[in-house]
């Protein structure tokens, strides 16, 4: 398989092509000036409160509704496509 | 006026049944020609209507929120509800689990009537981008409502919903909120959490009232605010007292953005009408001082350049294996790629090719690092100008909302109209369109965690323009 992946093999979708409109964006943020400017969106949660690292269980009727949304089922079983292949 | 506080006090007092008034608003959601409505809580809605009757007629006390009526974008989790996000692919999926700021407003007795139609997974600023057709304005039908949280703007100003919540990634609750005269906040960033929201770029994203009241934009913001082990960027906040909002003297020096005002791509009238505003601000004795901002074009770059990033990232996991609306092709890339390529709206897909240039090798460091630092350089100058000014105003919008058709023509038009909105969601600001001052309104600003300072500002401007 090549090394360089076109856009519509990166995104998945099929006979995906670079946006006129969205390559204009780009050209603005190419032509700016990076400057050595401080992140000061610090959203990052501190060390000493971090969620505990333990299992929780969801309640059933969660669980239901997560195996009702998926798409495909037989016998019992949630059926996909193989993953081995090439 | 309140329409929360008077209809608790209606309720209250027995002059309504909440099971009439729940019926009455439910009449008005199916019967609406707006296309605002996704899916119908109807069931549900009558059933905890009537149980707020009937501890009504115990005799017992409600809470505020108990039996209101209201809206929610369809983008929120809410546990054996469909959230479709307005899209093919979702379409058929149902929420396993309820969002924490839809949680937190059930729990006070709110009652959920409605997913609320809007643009496909947030991504459109005229709620056209949908499979339940375009969301039309509530002022003037063949005009857009605005998005990308139109049906939630539209339910609001026609008192379909008490209340409605969306969400706003780049200005889609500001935009709307403007475009049919209801006031809309996005509040600082981390204030609600986010958890149950389909993300879109998680690092703008805000979960907002839209209302047509301050005190409903106070009473809503309040309850679903706090802390959330679930959203780690969430932060623990103070609620907004009712009295602290109603004197505004503290508030002495306002800023805005002179590029905004001076500039061709704004409509002669919401120029004229936005300066007028400034005049009528200053004749109460505040400082008025115009400031220097990136040029529009620099801002919604940038702004498109992550959200692109972040929504690819994002809704990778959209591709047909766990949940959605799969499509079998002859091996497993090939149904991920045709399950995407059917099912994802055209916008939705040009931003996701957009996010995965950014992000690819040999454009990240040109495109996607400079993005990051633009940001920050947005964000420092934000930091300097609050040091100047308390609070910054701007117009919502450039223009008056365009017809329905038109937007789905130009999506660059389209990018470039939400100049005035993305800035401020790149700062994580709070920022409150309120229904006054241009066609479109106004935006009120004020530094981080300062939401009490935006709605203060906005019961000072209620009663000064």
């Amino acid at each position: 398989m090549s090394k360089i992946m076109t856009v519509d093999v990166l995104s998945s979708i099929k006979g995906a092509k670079e946006s006129e409109a969205v390559s204009k964006l780009f050209e603005v943020i190419k032509s700016t000036n990076a400057t050595t400017a401080n992140n000061v969106n610090t959203n990052a949660v501190a060390l000493n409160d971090l969620r505990e690292d333990v299992v929780i269980h969801s309640p059933q009727a969660e669980k239901d509704i997560i195996i009702e949304n998926f798409p495909r089922e037989k016998n019992g079983y949630l059926v996909v496509a193989k993953v081995i292949e090439e | 006026m309140s329409n929360i506080r008077k209809i608790h006090n209606q309720l209250q007092n027995k002059e309504i049944s909440c099971l009439e008034l729940i019926k009455n608003k439910l009449d008005l959601l199916k019967s609406n020609t707006h296309h605002t409505v996704n899916s119908l809580l109807d069931n549900t809605a009558l059933a905890l209507a009537k149980k707020v009757d009937a501890k009504i007629a115990n005799g017992e006390t409600i809470g505020l929120l108990e039996g209101i009526p209201f809206g929610i974008k369809d983008v929120y989790m809410v546990q054996g509800t469909y959230t479709t996000a307005s899209s093919d692919l979702l379409k058929q999926y149902k929420s396993s689990y309820t969002a924490t700021a839809i949680q937190k407003l059930l729990d006070a007795g709110a009652i959920p009537l409605v997913k609320e139609n809007g643009d496909s997974f947030g991504h459109g600023s005229s709620s056209e981008n949908t499979i339940f057709g375009a969301v039309k304005n509530a002022i003037n039908p063949d005009l857009v409502a605005g998005g990308s949280s139109g049906g939630s703007a539209v339910n609001v100003a026609k008192e379909y919903t008490v209340f409605s919540i969306g969400g706003d990634t780049g200005g889609s609750i500001r935009q709307p909120a403007g475009y049919n005269n209801v006031y809309g906040l996005k509040p600082t960033y981390g204030r609600v959490s986010r958890f149950g929201i389909l993300a879109y770029a998680s690092s703008t994203d805000c979960v907002g009232p839209i209302a047509k009241s301050i005190e409903d934009i106070r009473i809503v913001l309040n309850t679903m605010s706090g802390k959330d082990v679930k959203d780690q960027t969430t932060y623990k906040s103070e609620e907004i007292a009712k009295e602290a909002i109603l004197n505004a003297n503290e508030i002495k020096t306002v800023g805005y953005f002179k590029n905004f005002i001076e500039n061709k791509a704004i409509d002669a009238k919401v120029k004229a009408d936005f300066l007028a505003s400034i005049e009528k601000i200053k004749a109460t004795g505040i400082t008025v001082k115009e400031l220097d901002f990136f040029e529009s074009d620099t801002l919604v770059s940038t702004y498109y350049t992550l959200a692109m990033a972040e929504t690819a990232s994002n809704l990778s996991r959209l591709d047909g294996t766990n949940y959605g609306a799969r499509i079998e092709g002859d091996n497993l890339k090939d149904t991920y790629a045709i399950t995407r390529s059917e099912n994802f709206s055209e916008e939705t897909k040009r931003r996701i090719v957009g996010g995965n240039q950014v992000l690819s090798q040999g454009f990240s460091d040109e495109i996607y690092l400079k993005g990051l630092n633009l940001r920050d350089q947005i964000s420092e100058n934000f930091e300097k100008d609050f040091k100047e000014v308390d609070i910054i105003l701007s117009p919502v919008t450039p223009n008056n909302p365009p017809k329905i058709g038109d937007s789905l023509k130009d999506p660059l038009a389209m990018y470039l109209s939400d100049a005035y909105t993305v800035g401020f969601s790149l700062g994580q600001l709070p920022t409150l369109t309120v229904p006054q001052g241009t066609a479109t309104g106004l935006q009120i600003t004020a530094a981080k965690n300062n939401d009490e300072l935006v709605l203060k500002f906005a019961n000072f401007l209620k009663d000064t323009i």
